[in-house]
């Protein structure tokens, strides 16, 4: 498995490196700069540098754009390993390299693990630039406990992995991926307390927002990083997220074996 | 060896009725197929498109499963063992696929056999033994985007050798390719099979191509074996006649005659047209080649032959004969 997971990700950054280099490095330094650069206009021009009381209520904190630039790059990890990962088997498909990637005895986790490993590289590098930008605009880290954030956003990687199995699924069975990919990150943009807490939605909403693993995962990170408060006290959020995960991956296992074969029987049936 | 026992495989296909309503239907690509391959031979699997040739591979290189029956490969059922199944086999399909094109050659060698398990200096070795094989060592850095489509095809022969597989399937492994580079395929599958001891499953629409490398052929239509044989026997027993046609500038009552006679003897049938420059195209075909007597009458009547060729029946005259006669 590690051997093919090692094999996967090696090809995967020789492949991304010949692409799309340097457009790449540029599209992922804007893209956080972006994210930063939203949380700070709106607060500063739209909210005016207002909260109402509820929102320290509601996050535990009135630090907004801690709040923000953080949930923005948690959100783009999600979205970078969602994607990354839940594309891979359709971009087999596309390129023609599917058929040979299945005619082998190689273990699809590691494949699978392969594709996250390099998508966690892309992420972490997008996730520093947040990070240093964010710095500059009023993200605060002076409280944060730094080892508990490293713990969550390992443990949210294996989440999203495990929620990418099922839109994976959903992508080799539409065989599309824009409309499909697109439509979770909406949704989950919305609804699992990136920009503003949950409890400002409409109460219907909710359910919606506890079936992604983003919004414990996002939950926990700030409890740590903005609160600066231990793994511990986090408790229901990561049974919470070990719950979503587990459903995720049972349901994503048996969805991608099953696409799998659907696939090949649609190409030569 | 690998054993195809009472292979069916059905699909089931929906057609669409309308925007969200359809109905599903069954579809039966291959029907109570069975065959052998063992090692150092060549068979060819042939039939019309829509066959079930494709098929019939898939589900022995176990990418598809089969509806009912057997496959074994070594003892090893294809769909319960199919791990051990796949370290065993290959397939080559023809085409660009099956390569990552911004890797290089080696790189895709190395990613391909990685996945079968191998690494180190056997894998080293192994990449640097093939892309000699297929004469791509030069190019083994380069990207494969850059490559031309002889070049990819042999890299495709190095991926499909790269788990040194001993049954190996190639689906239309020439397919577009320019004659000399299919002739050096050829004689590269042939090398396999002879000196390496692979047995080889061969699908292809270029008959003379199966003519030259099989052993034996099965010939399928509607997924259903209609003839198994070698190609020789093949066109031999199955084959309807042997038709020759001269040309000569003119034909006399007599010479008439005895060319009607010569049809009679041999159970033969003649036909006898003036063609636009006013010369007569005769056109004799019987069971037997009539090449020796016509010659002798024309010369016994001392008429001059402006043209004459022979057509012998080939291996796709047959396939179409079986098509025409399981369809009719």
């Amino acid at each position: 498995m590690y051997q093919v997971a090692k094999a996967t990700f090696i090809r995967n950054t020789l492949v991304m490196i010949r692409a799309y280099a340097l457009s790449f490095v540029i599209g992922h330094i804007l893209s956080g700069v972006y994210t930063v650069l939203f949380a700070y206009f709106a607060y500063q021009y739209v909210f005016a540098g207002q909260l109402d009381a509820q929102f320290a209520r509601f996050s535990g904190s009135d630090d907004y754009l801690s709040y923000a630039i953080l949930g923005g790059a948690f959100y783009a990890f999600a979205v970078s390993t969602l994607m990354n990962v839940s594309r891979s088997l359709i971009t087999e498909l596309r390129e023609g390299t599917l058929e040979a990637l299945l005619l082998t005895p190689s273990a699809r986790h590691g494949y699978f693990m392969g594709n996250v490993l390099q998508q966690m590289m892309r992420t972490i590098m997008e996730f520093a630039v947040i990070l240093t930008v964010g710095a500059l605009f009023g993200l605060t880290l002076q409280q944060a406990n730094v080892w508990g954030g490293i713990a969550v956003w390992i443990l949210s990687t294996a989440a999203f992995f495990c929620q990418a199995l099922v839109l994976g699924s959903l992508m080799l069975r539409f065989r599309d991926t824009y409309i499909t990919q697109n439509t979770l990150f909406v949704i989950m943009a919305f609804v699992s307390g990136v920009t503003f807490p949950i409890p400002y939605l409409p109460e219907w909403l909710w359910p919606i927002s506890q079936i992604m693993p983003l919004t414990p995962a996002l939950d926990m990170f700030r409890q740590c990083v903005i609160l600066g408060k231990p793994l511990a006290d986090c408790l229901p959020q990561l049974l919470h997220l070990g719950v979503l995960s587990l459903i995720y991956l049972v349901v994503g296992a048996w969805g991608i074996r099953r696409m799998e074969k659907r696939v090949l029987e649609t190409i030569f049936g | 060896m690998l054993i195809v026992e009472n292979v069916r495989k059905v699909y089931r296909v929906k057609e669409k009725n309308g925007w969200f309503s359809g109905k599903w239907t069954e579809v039966e690509a291959v029907a109570d197929l069975s065959f052998r391959m063992e090692p150092g031979k060549i068979i060819g699997l042939l039939g019309i498109n829509g066959a079930g040739k494709t098929t019939t591979i898939k589900m022995c290189s176990t990418l598809l499963t089969p509806t009912s029956g057997t496959i074994t490969v070594d003892g090893y059922d294809a769909v319960r063992h199919d791990r051990l199944v796949k370290s065993r086999v290959n397939m080559i399909a023809g085409g660009e696929r099956m390569l990552y094109w911004r890797l290089t050659a080696r790189e895709n060698l190395q990613y391909f056999g990685s996945l079968y398990g191998l690494a180190g200096s056997e894998l080293r070795e192994r990449i640097q033994s093939l892309l000699t094989q297929v004469d791509l060592l030069d190019a083994a850095d380069t990207p494969v985007e850059r490559y031309s489509k002889g070049m990819k095809q042999r890299l495709q022969i190095a991926r499909g050798l790269i788990n040194d597989p001993r049954y190996l399937f190639l689906d239309e492994p020439t397919l577009g390719l320019d004659a000399p580079i299919a002739r050096q395929l050829r004689k590269h599958v042939k090398e396999l099979a002879s000196e390496r001891g692979k047995a080889i499953l061969l699908t292809s629409h270029y008959i003379q191509e199966v003519e030259e490398l099989c052993d034996e052929v099965y010939i399928i239509n509607k997924g259903r074996l209609v003839a198994h044989d070698t190609p020789a026997h093949l066109t031999q027993s199955l084959s309807q006649q042997t038709t020759l046609h001269v040309e000569i500038p003119a034909l006399g009552d007599t010479l008439d005659h005895d060319l009607r006679q010569l049809a009679l003897r041999h159970g033969g049938s003649l036909d006898i047209s003036l063609t636009p420059e006013q010369s007569w195209e005769i056109t004799l075909s019987a069971k037997m080649d009539l090449t020796a007597p016509l010659l002798s009458l024309l010369a016994a009547h001392q008429s001059a032959v402006l043209r004459l060729h022979t057509k012998q029946p080939t291996l796709e005259d047959v396939i179409l004969h079986m098509a025409d006669r399981r369809g009719a």
